[in-house]
């Protein structure tokens, strides 16, 4: 196989400057061609090994950007469903109750990701602001098929000790197999709900279908 | 006694604490004269037990001889001296390049008893290397005793083994050349006066004590011009050789590790096939220097295809020896080696054309010698100045720089590392200044590491790692377990800039959610080399080191290419 100044500069990670220099130099097992430089790839195998130069003359096949399996915000509350009406008066009881409703969740797991989530409560409040809370475990949860995020409106507000120590109506509960996901979901509904508007309509108890198609408009407006 | 120590101590400090190069000058003809010595004993005992053995050779049974010293050789180096077979001159090399010529005082004297029992009972072996050891030995061993540095004791290794050479060939240039073009693999102008020194101290003592002048005698020769048109063919063929015989000492010591016999076993099986070739032909058995001088005085007896024959029997009665666990150097095969293909070809040049008038067998004989010993040992210098030097005539040296220079590149071609250092190669541990090699094994991570970085927890939320990171000026956050300190992972500001962006997760996410746990990292045990080539192929600028669990710090590329670059000052710098 012949290579072309150019080629041996991307194989060696070196400016074509270079390869022109050590050809200067002698340092390269090059031949002439007319004008141009060549080089023969056996010889250059040996040559580096001679040398101790890690050189791989293989074609690189730039590798494929692996596909950040991302999944939309509306997808995601589809999975997780929306309820409603949900009763309590502190924040245990709530979540307590919250996950009793949320069927997707096998029930065998029930009691221990209570658990999770209360912990995670009590080592910083996942009330964000403006009566929302983002409640989850810090631990995603393997036996999940598809990342999920459950919306549950309360009956009454409760105490959630928030930053802005508004009492809490709306959850957010994100529940993902993988942490990337988890981040990923994290930050996109962050992101919606600093939408003012987004959050005065979360205020007036939306039906499932509204909230989602909701969503569906703030995505499409801002595509992350 | 306190004046005679005061007296010392200004002596000491006067005379050698003000230039180190006459300290070098003393100490190494003293380390000449040592080497030099050592390599007489080994020359004068080898000449009387082989006159003493002589009378049993035509004796069926004298086969064992080479056997049984050979057993006894490595029974000995492995039992009594616990030191490793082979002739030394690798050990020698590495130890110049990474230990500063540190060698154990026992090494000056454990090879020269083993080669002894090898080559004097007839195993097919040199004594120069082993005594290239013993004074490299001494020249560390008397460097030691001075409490000198390792520029100083290498210097003295190099002066040991110019001595030892010097001594044992009765040729002061060739030990100089040697040393440093082998050994020492710089020219030094610090180095040279102190070795050139010892290599003629050497010299002097064999000449007081064996009382000839040249190792092989001859009368002077008549070279024409057809002779360096032969010499053309000549180098080729020993070239060839050359190769031929640097493989077979090398496959065949792989063999020999192979096989399933202990080692003595392998030394006596190695003895006796040596043994048996010698009862045939007699010119493979021990060191064969008085073959060689009846080749180079032209009354050497074989024919053609005997000659012929005993060339490829040298060649493997040497390996046998050894390869199998016989210990002695290879200078003194290549020697009969040499002699031999040139009297082969001489006669085959004489049968071809028998019109031609070139110089006599002897002439060729040399030119042969000179031949392997630019091809094994990829040192033209030495093969050159050795010749010229241990035959006392300057009259062949064009067709010997013929031979010699057309002989080492065509070698070189075919296989690039010589025997001395293929071995070297092969391990990673050829190592000569200012090389790249040189420099990564001598840095090593301690020196480069940087420590000082702040640690997080894990626990810690990602709000307050964004305070902290408002006020520092660290890229690389390790993240360590609490309570335990244990590592758990690494943050890179790089990495995480998507959450730092976004103030909606400075509350939602704790650091060993967005810790990159997969990040590659080193310990304190790997060498640069490897660290660099990890960081290389993962395309990474630092690398967390991690020992047992705790974070010990980074290495980053550009503290290493500061290092580096210093280091290279060092090292290369003139004295």
């Amino acid at each position: 196989m012949e290579l072309s100044v150019f080629d041996l500069s991307k194989h060696l990670g070196v400016a074509p400057n270079t390869i022109e220099r050590w050809i200067r130099q002698g340092k390269l097992p090059v031949s002439k061609k007319g004008t141009n430089y060549r080089f023969q790839s056996n010889e250059l195998s040996k040559w580096a090994l001679r040398n101790n130069i890690n050189l791989d003359l293989t074609d690189k096949e730039t590798p494929e950007k692996i596909q950040e399996s991302n999944i939309a915000l509306s997808d995601a509350v589809q999975n997780g469903g929306v309820y409603c009406n949900i009763k309590g008066n502190d924040v245990n009881s709530v979540l307590k109750a919250c996950l009793e409703k949320i069927s997707e969740i096998p029930d065998d797991f029930k009691a221990d990701l209570l658990e999770r989530l209360i912990e995670r409560e009590k080592a910083l409040s996942t009330g964000i602001g403006k009566g929302i809370a983002i409640p989850h475990p810090r631990e995603q949860l393997s036996y999940l098929k598809h990342p999920m995020i459950s919306v549950c409106f309360l009956d009454q507000p409760v105490d959630y000790k928030a930053l802005d120590n508004q009492p809490v109506s709306v959850l957010f509960f994100i529940f993902c197999p993988v942490l990337k996901l988890h981040l990923h979901l994290l930050s996109v509904l962050s992101f919606c709900l600093r939408d003012s508007r987004f959050t005065g309509f979360l205020k007036s108890n939306p039906d499932p279908i509204a909230l989602i198609e909701k969503i569906k408009i703030l995505q499409k407006a801002n595509p992350i | 006694m306190p004046a005679i120590k005061n007296w010392y101590k200004t002596v000491y400090q006067r005379l050698f604490h003000l230039d180190d190069r006459l300290l070098l000058i003393i100490a190494g003809s003293i380390a000449g004269i040592c080497s030099g010595l050592a390599a007489v004993v080994l020359r004068l005992s080898l000449e009387s037990v082989l006159e003493w053995l002589h009378p049993f050779r035509h004796y069926g049974w004298a086969f064992i001889f080479p056997a049984v010293g050979a057993l006894l050789s490595s029974f000995y180096l492995e039992k009594i001296a616990r030191e490793g077979a082979g002739h030394g001159v690798p050990e020698v090399i590495y130890s110049v390049s990474r230990y500063g010529g540190l060698l154990r005082f026992r090494s000056s004297y454990s090879r020269l008893i083993s080669s002894f029992l090898t080559i004097g009972s007839g195993g097919s072996a040199g004594p120069e290397a082993p005594v290239v050891m013993s004074g490299s030995a001494i020249g560390s061993s008397i460097a030691k005793f001075l409490s000198l540095n390792d520029r100083q004791r290498i210097t003295l290794v190099g002066c040991g083994t110019a001595g030892a050479i010097a001594s044992i060939f009765n040729a002061p240039i060739a030990g100089l050349v040697f040393s440093i073009e082998v050994i020492l693999g710089e020219w030094k102008f610090v180095n040279i006066i102190p070795i050139a020194i010892a290599a003629v101290a050497g010299a002097q003592v064999s000449q007081a004590i064996i009382p000839e002048r040249v190792l092989f005698f001859h009368q002077p020769f008549q070279v024409g011009f057809p002779d360096v048109l032969a010499c053309l063919c000549l180098a080729v063929v020993t070239a060839m050789i050359s190769v031929l015989f640097t493989k077979v000492l090398r496959q065949t010591g792989k063999i020999a590790k192979k096989s399933a016999f202990p080692l003595w076993g392998r030394a006596f099986i190695g003895g006796c096939t040596v043994g048996i070739i010698g009862m045939f032909m007699p010119v493979v058995l021990a060191e064969g220097y008085s073959f060689i001088q009846s080749m180079i005085s032209g009354t050497f007896s074989m024919g053609l295809f005997l000659a012929f024959v005993a060339v490829f029997a040298k060649i493997f009665a040497t390996a046998m020896t050894l390869g199998w666990g016989g210990s002695g150097g290879i200078f003194a095969p290549c020697l009969l080696i040499g002699s031999l293909t040139g009297i082969v070809f001489h006669k085959m040049l004489f049968a071809l054309f028998p019109t031609v008038g070139c110089a006599s067998e002897g002439a060729y004989a040399l030119l042969g010698m000179t031949g392997i010993i630019s091809g094994v040992m990829q040192a033209p210098l030495t093969g050159i100045f050795l010749i010229v030097e241990i035959t006392g005539g300057y009259e062949t040296i064009l067709p010997l720089i013929v031979v010699s220079s057309i002989s080492s590149t065509m070698s070189h071609y075919i296989e690039p590392a010589s025997f001395y250092f293929k071995e070297l190669i092969e391990r990673g541990q050829f190592l000569r200044p200012g090389t790249d090699a040189r420099i990564l094994s001598d840095l090593n991570i301690r020196e480069l590491i940087e420590t000082e970085f702040v640690t997080v927890s894990e626990n810690m939320v990602f709000r307050k790692f964004i305070e902290l990171l408002k006020t520092s000026g660290q890229n690389f956050f390790p993240v360590i377990e609490d309570g335990s300190d244990e590592y758990k992972g690494m943050i890179q500001i790089s990495g995480i800039r998507r959450y730092a962006l976004d103030p909606g997760m400075y509350d939602m996410i704790f650091l060993n959610q967005i810790m990159d746990t997969e990040v590659i990292t080193a310990s304190l045990e790997n060498d640069l080399q490897e660290v660099l080539d990890m960081m290389d192929i993962n395309n990474m600028d630092s690398i967390p080191i991690v020992e047992n669990d705790q974070f010990i710090g980074m290495i980053s590329k550009t503290r290493v290419l500061d290092l580096y670059r210093r280091e290279l000052i060092v090292q290369t710098s003139v004295h």
